[in-house]
């Protein structure tokens, strides 16, 4: 047992916090390119870079959109595993759900459909199965986007932050979180064990020693963002505590079924179709009436999520939700319509607290909210999480180097190899996959897969080089590693938004020109990576050259005080 | 006046309340100022206002956006600012000596 309370608190900020760090550095990493991915979607998807547009019109351009989706190939895999039997043919389904998302950021728009499943699910927990298709459409026009065009932002870093694209058995949400939950208990061991959080709240001292130097800044980035880390790690696990706990679907599973038929009864939205055929009325005018009502509710606006329900049936109804970008919450505000007639069924009133603060909790991670000053204050503080995970790893290899070096064990080696991949490496690999974007072939048949092999590839090189070069901090010294890639981050951060000038014709000065921020702040940021990644390989490039005279000269002193 | 603007003052008056929590303390005081540190008043008149200024920018906040976001903006500007005064202080600390518009006799 350790001695004391703060001591106890040490040990699991330091183990719990390396081992679930690297996990964490990727997390608050991607979590804070999400802010924008829209953004890094158009960057990506050159034909989509125009202004962001409202919702078009249902009848004439949507709907026949919505009828020509067909089930996605995984997903109809995925569904084929979840029943017993062969499914139908993928191209003979019919679907019954349609929904489309947009926010006041997409100048595209985002379709689903939901396919009806005839056969028996395996689970008996499960009532039915879904199969599933999506379209991402430019609402000027209804032309399709290319499902091969990867969208960077929104299909790849957004879900990498919250499941690392481990789909098997949902491990990866598993990992992500008990991460956030580390993240929880490393934030209040570590206010625990910070002896002078007050007294050192303003305070960084770079020229101190680089162990005491780094743990300033540990402390620095930690303490002052602290509401910012809690409240995203905390509400990150909010938004998939249905995974985390699924009480309502398994422990409490008949008692769910109950309530959501009583649901159907009291809001007049039917749970199951009634099986009778019925045409759908005008859904533009639900859209004109839905306005009207928030119009009158003082709350203007657009649409940010519309829903068919039980397509082509009687108890088919259509919801209209209002994008929520004058308030935190995502959508809200939601009027149900009957499909068939276009009566209005129901307005939903204001949320009960507890939705109410379950909505704030879960939008205010979620921002699709319009105020860019806090999107900017979100990266701001998710850049504070990545730095303060980083100084974590460099003090734990600070702290150890010399003692390992002298007792010839490599632990610190390992880690610091590890943190190089997780730190550079990780840059690395999100330049790559932009730099790759722009290079493969426009026409390659799967071209966004190829894109994702060459990131987590990118990625395995900066592991294995990480690992290659690692030996002198064995000797106590600093890993050349950190500074080759940051040359190598700086020399991808230029070529990007270089090549982007050459593949699509918009450098700076057009895009800074013509106001086109998404691509024009991209740019620039990546610059501005590329800028501040070259001083510090500078910067390293003068420690080491002076590292080993200092560890030299250290040894003479020891001598001297020997003799 | 337009949200952009009053957001920014909502941002300095942060950061203004910012240096002034941070000059209140004895280390910081003689890192912006050659004097021994501030005295006892002095400490307690710089908490004072330094905290009457974050609530300034609070108001300054809530008169913009809706009350669930403003708080959100404040938080996260509280944070940026009180970073941009630790740097401050770390590299040009002498700036700050501007800021406590006294001197200690």
């Amino acid at each position: 047992m350790l001695s004391s309370f703060r001591l106890s608190m040490t040990w699991v900020h330091t183990w719990f916090g390396l081992v679930l760090g690297y996990v964490l550095m990727a997390c608050f990493f991607f979590g804070s390119l999400s802010v924008f991915d829209r953004e890094i979607d158009r960057w990506a998807i050159p034909e989509t870079r125009y202004e962001p547009q409202a919702l078009p019109s249902f009848d004439t351009m949507l709907l026949p959109i919505f009828k020509q989706i067909k089930p996605a190939e995984e997903s109809y895999e995925h569904a084929q595993d979840e029943v017993e039997g062969p499914l139908p043919p993928a191209d003979t389904m019919v679907p019954t759900h349609f929904t489309a998302y947009t926010t006041h950021r997409d100048p595209v728009l985002s379709m689903y459909s939901w396919f009806d499943v005839p056969n028996q699910p395996k689970d008996p927990n499960v009532d039915h199965v879904h199969v599933y298709g999506d379209a991402t459409v430019d609402p000027r026009n209804g032309m399709l986007i290319s499902s091969d065009k990867l969208k960077i932002g929104s299909a790849f870093f957004y879900p990498l932050h919250y499941h690392l694209h481990l789909d098997w058995k949902d491990l990866g949400y598993w990992i992500v979180g008990l991460a956030a939950l580390i993240m929880l208990v490393a934030l209040v061991t570590g206010v625990i064990m910070h002896r002078k959080i007050f007294r050192e709240f303003f305070t960084f001292r770079p020229n101190k020693q680089t162990q005491r130097s780094t743990l300033d800044l540990h402390n620095l980035t930690g303490v002052v963002a602290l509401p910012f880390h809690f409240f995203f790690a905390f509400t990150g696990l909010v938004i998939f505590a249905g995974i985390y706990l699924p009480v309502t679907e398994k422990m409490f599973h008949q008692q769910h079924q109950a309530h959501e038929k009583l649901e159907a009864v009291q809001t007049g939205l039917p749970h199951d179709p009634a099986g009778v055929a019925a045409p759908l009325a005008s859904v533009d005018a639900m859209v004109e009436e839905a306005r009207r009502r928030w119009a009158a509710r003082g709350m203007g606006g657009e649409v940010g999520f519309l829903e068919v329900a039980h397509y082509g049936d009687t108890n088919g109804y259509v919801s209209i939700y209002r994008a929520g970008t004058d308030r935190v919450t995502l959508t809200g505000q939601g009027i149900h319509f009957r499909a068939s007639t276009g009566e209005l069924i129901r307005e939903e009133p204001q949320p009960t607290t507890v939705s109410g603060i379950n909505e704030w909790l879960t939008g205010l991670h979620l921002q699709h909210f319009r105020h860019w000053m806090l999107r900017w204050l979100y990266v701001f503080g998710g850049l504070c999480g990545c730095a303060c995970i980083a100084t974590g790893f460099i003090f734990f290899v600070e702290k150890r180097k010399r003692q390992h070096a002298k007792a010839g064990t490599s632990g610190a080696r390992w880690v610091d190899a590890l943190a190089v991949a997780a730190v550079t490496g990780m840059m690395i690999a999100t330049a790559t996959i932009l730099v790759a974007n722009r290079l493969l072939p426009e026409s390659l048949p799967a071209r966004g897969d190829w894109e994702q092999r060459i990131f987590w590839f990118a990625w395995l090189v900066a592991l294995l080089h990480a690992a290659w070069r690692s030996a002198p901090v064995q000797r106590a010294l600093i890993s050349p590693a950190w500074r080759e890639q940051c040359w190598a981050l700086a020399m991808l951060c230029i070529a990007a938004p270089v090549l982007n000038w050459i593949t699509t014709g918009d450098h700076l000065f057009k895009t800074i020109g013509e106001r086109y921020w998404p691509v024009a702040g991209f740019d620039l940021a990546l610059l501005a990576v590329a800028g501040v990644t070259a001083y510090a390989a500078r910067r390293l490039a003068r420690a080491e050259a002076s590292a080993p005279a200092s560890a030299t000269s250290e040894r003479a002193t020891m001598d001297a005080a020997h003799a | 006046m337009p949200d952009a603007l009053q957001l920014a003052l909502a941002f300095l008056c942060s950061t203004y309340g910012m240096s002034l929590l941070a000059l209140a303390m004895k280390v910081h005081w003689q890192q912006a100022r050659d004097d021994e540190g501030p005295s006892a008043v002095a400490a307690l008149t710089l908490r004072g206002v330094g905290a009457s200024a974050l609530l300034l920018s609070l108001w300054l906040c809530l008169r913009i956006d809706h009350v669930s976001m403003a708080s959100l903006v404040w938080v996260m500007s509280l944070a940026a600012s009180a970073l941009t005064i630790a740097l401050t202080l770390t590299w040009r600390p002498r700036w700050l000596g501007w800021v406590a518009l006294w001197r200690r006799r």
